[in-house]
């Protein structure tokens, strides 16, 4: 396995005689995986995340980082923490400067990179959270959610290996915690490993390849959502309940004595499950960039005038908010929905997210689903 | 006579003199002893509405109305309103003013001069709610994020107001604290008590409250009851909301041909009852139990007959009979929905039940059998 950290019996307290927060801990973080980590308030995942920034060096126990001890020099935690990124669960613990793209380039800056490469980093951070136009905006006129983009452009210009987020959805309101999501994604696609603590299991569900369970300060489980949930017993004892599409699976496959398995992790799988229809709608796949959204959705509108639309990516979003469309925000579920259905639909996205779209096409397939797809443009 | 126990009329309100308009014509009104969601995107206007009605606040123009008599500002007005309307902030740490547990709890009660005993007992039985009763005498400092908001919500249940308004109350809490958050605004909405609660979480207020506000641009764009809000994609767009995951998935098995729009399913019970469409079936029988805090909870099912039959709790007095005997149920949240999938499945299960939840915990076999989707047998004990 080709591990970005691992973690082997790791003891740290917060003081010498206290009882350590981590006690006996080991844990493999696998490269490129979504990794979700979920526990109980006071299970340890804060001072997890300390740990593998270097924040924290354990009393005993080893944390490997690329295969390699970390080093506790300031060399050598400079060395992590250009690669490492974190955005906290409250942003105004990671502002420091007055101005957005002072704060943006703060980091970059400190890792000695030159004006041009800081810069350019920044333009680009400030579009991929979609705040382009506010570089010169004083910190203390924006909104809480406003903030928690500045935090973590911060952490993207850093163009980290690893970035980690804490609640990153906490206190947004529903739109803008599915853009954060969609900008998860994006990281991953860009090849970088995302680890997002949560307390929303239904989002974790969603989302996570891996999921990690911390229970006082050590790991309860590791791997399969699917399987952690399945012992109900033990969700309950780490603090946790299970996901609502979890178990909505479960009790409707019970009924109609089917095998709980394959899985459906959102709408478009369980409706293809439990009751799609055995021919799909057309679905028009239309990647697009922030120059041609405009034209391409006229253009497709045109063809196909009585499909629903969605929207997935913040970048195409931007561009055509302003246009009647039904499904702006989710729009990879609900379009699948709407094709599960039979009913013709449109998914415009930012081409980035090519990949993503190929998942679900592959994952419906497991739930014996053929989505008839067409690529436009 | 209206129907509003508080009610907005026209309110401006702005933070400086030349400030934006957080509230701007703001009309709203919070209906006697019903559960109300209060939505709308980060800087609606949601938090600055609850500190004008809570008179926190004096609006730049319009009225706040407290059953049908408008505020006055004096301060004896307000005290006494404020002994009937008590508001839980979203940050634990907002609303605390005392070092030890118990002295935090008692400081609203002593404001309202009230004797001793009565302090004294308020506070017993507000940390009893809550299940902070073991840390009564603990400094609040050592205690985590979830169990302050649980301090400071005894300190809130200790006022005995008969309109609770939470802001953001899940917000920061895992999940199973979160859940029974849920289940003690329940509890005092079922004994009478008119909640109001913002969120962020659509699918949480979705299945929770009897109508909904939805605010956007400091005015109140939406209210009434949740359906045709979410059936306009618009207004919900424009509003920063996503639509709830249940209302969606029922729309989608209705486009199917799976089922009717209505009755709308408003739990994932509810929901996966029409998916199953299971109503040639063989229901199992609902058994509630209804318990006392002095309950002896295994007892009472060896007597019933119920020893072994799949078991979960729902209610306050249920749960702190549980905790006393050590009693174990297969289901320690979600009760009701759990025991309601296990009677469809075909199989009896039995609930645990404060007395004064046996309605709420009915509703999903309710909804099963008032709606033609089967027969499930509900028996009272």
């Amino acid at each position: 396995m080709d591990c970005v950290f691992e973690l082997k019996d790791v003891v740290f307290a917060y003081q010498q005689k206290a009882e350590p927060i981590l006690n006996g801990f080991s844990l493999e973080i696998e490269r490129g995986v979504r990794t979700s980590i979920l526990g109980c308030n006071g299970a340890g995942k804060t001072t997890f995340f300390n740990t593998l920034t270097g924040v924290n060096k354990p009393q005993s126990g080893e944390v490997l980082f690329n295969g390699n001890p970390v080093e506790y020099t300031k060399k050598g935690l400079m060395d992590l923490r250009s690669n490492v990124a974190v955005v906290l669960q409250n942003p105004d613990e990671q502002i420091f400067c007055s101005l957005v793209e002072e704060d943006i380039a703060f980091g970059p800056l400190n890792i000695g990179l030159d004006r041009e490469e800081v810069e350019r980093r920044v333009d680009r951070a400030l579009k991929d959270v979609r705040l382009i136009g506010l570089n010169r905006r004083p910190l203390q006129q924006l909104s809480g959610g406003q903030r928690k983009r500045v935090a973590i452009a911060g952490a993207l210009a850093m163009q980290p290996d690893i970035l980690i987020m804490d609640e990153p959805t906490a206190g947004l309101d529903p739109q803008a915690a599915v853009e954060v999501m969609e900008l998860a994604e994006k990281m991953s696609l860009r090849g970088v490993t995302v680890l997002i603590s949560t307390h929303d299991i239904d989002l974790a569900y969603k989302w996570a390849e891996t999921t990690n369970v911390f229970r006082n300060g050590a790991v309860a489980f590791r791997g399969n959502g699917d399987e952690f949930y399945s012992d109900i017993d033990n969700v309950y004892s780490c603090g946790l309940l299970a996901p609502s599409i979890f178990t909505m699976n479960k009790d409707v496959s019970a009924i109609k004595g089917m095998d709980p398995a394959p899985y459906p992790h959102n709408m478009c799988e369980i409706t293809a499950k439990f009751g799609g229809s055995k021919k799909s709608g057309k679905l028009y796949l239309v990647p697009a960039e922030v120059e041609n959204a405009v034209s391409k959705y006229e253009e497709i509108v045109k063809d196909a005038k009585d499909s629903t639309v969605g929207i997935y990516g913040s970048e195409v979003r931007f561009e055509l908010q302003d246009k009647d469309i039904e499904f702006m925000f989710e729009g990879l579920d609900y379009c699948f929905t709407q094709a599960v259905k039979g009913k013709d639909t449109i998914l415009i996205y930012d081409s980035i997210y090519a990949p993503t779209i190929q998942r679900q096409i592959d994952r419906l397939k497991e739930f014996g689903f053929d989505a008839d797809t067409e690529v436009v443009g | 006579m209206s129907n509003a126990v508080l009610e907005a009329d026209n309110v401006f309100y702005s933070y400086s003199r030349k400030g934006v308009k957080v509230l701007n014509g703001m009309c709203i009104d919070v209906p006697k002893g019903k559960k109300t969601a209060l939505l709308g995107c980060n800087g609606a206007g949601k938090s600055t509405l609850f500190s004008v009605l809570n008179a926190l606040y004096e609006p730049d123009d319009g009225k706040v109305l407290y059953n049908d008599k408008p505020l006055t500002y004096k301060h004896k007005d307000i005290i006494k309103m404020r002994t009937d309307v008590s508001i839980l902030f979203q940050n634990p740490n907002d609303m605390i003013f005392k070092p030890y547990v118990e002295q935090d709890v008692a400081f609203g009660p002593e404001n309202l001069k009230l004797s001793k005993e009565e302090v004294e007992a308020r506070v017993s039985e507000a940390l009893f709610t809550v299940g902070m009763e073991k840390y009564r005498k603990f400094p609040i400092m050592k205690l985590s994020y979830g169990q302050r908001k649980r301090v400071t919500l005894a300190g809130v249940l200790a006022m005995r107001p008969s309109v609770l308004i939470m802001d953001e109350p899940t917000a920061g809490l895992d999940p199973q604290m979160a859940y029974e958050v849920m289940e003690i605004a329940e509890q005092l909405n079922a004994s009478g008590v008119t909640v109001i609660m913002s969120s962020h979480d659509t699918d949480l207020t979705y299945s929770w409250s009897d109508e909904i506000r939805v605010l956007h641009g400091g005015q109140c764009m939406y209210s009434g009851v949740p359906e045709p809000f979410y059936s306009d994609h618009k207004k919900v767009q424009t509003a920063g909301l996503i639509r709830p995951s249940v209302f969606m998935m029922n729309k989608a098995l209705h486009d199917l041909g799976r089922c009717e729009l209505e009755p709308y399913p408003k739990t994932q019970t509810q929901l996966s009852v029409k998916i199953s469409d299971c109503r040639d079936r063989n229901f199992g029988t609902l058994h509630i139990l209804v318990a006392e805090i002095d309950t002896d909870i295994a007892k009472s099912l060896e007597d019933a007959g119920l020893t072994g039959v799949h078991s979960g709790i729902y209610g306050l007095s249920a749960r702190l009979a549980a905790d006393a005997t050590g009693y174990q149920p297969n289901y320690r949240y979600n009760g009701p929905e759990n025991c309601t999938m296990k009677c469809l499945s075909g199989e009896d299960a039995v609930l645990v039940c404060d007395s004064r939840m046996v309605d709420l915990a009915k509703s999903s076999a309710d909804f099963i059998n008032n709606n033609g989707y089967g027969k499930i047998d509900v028996k009272t004990i």
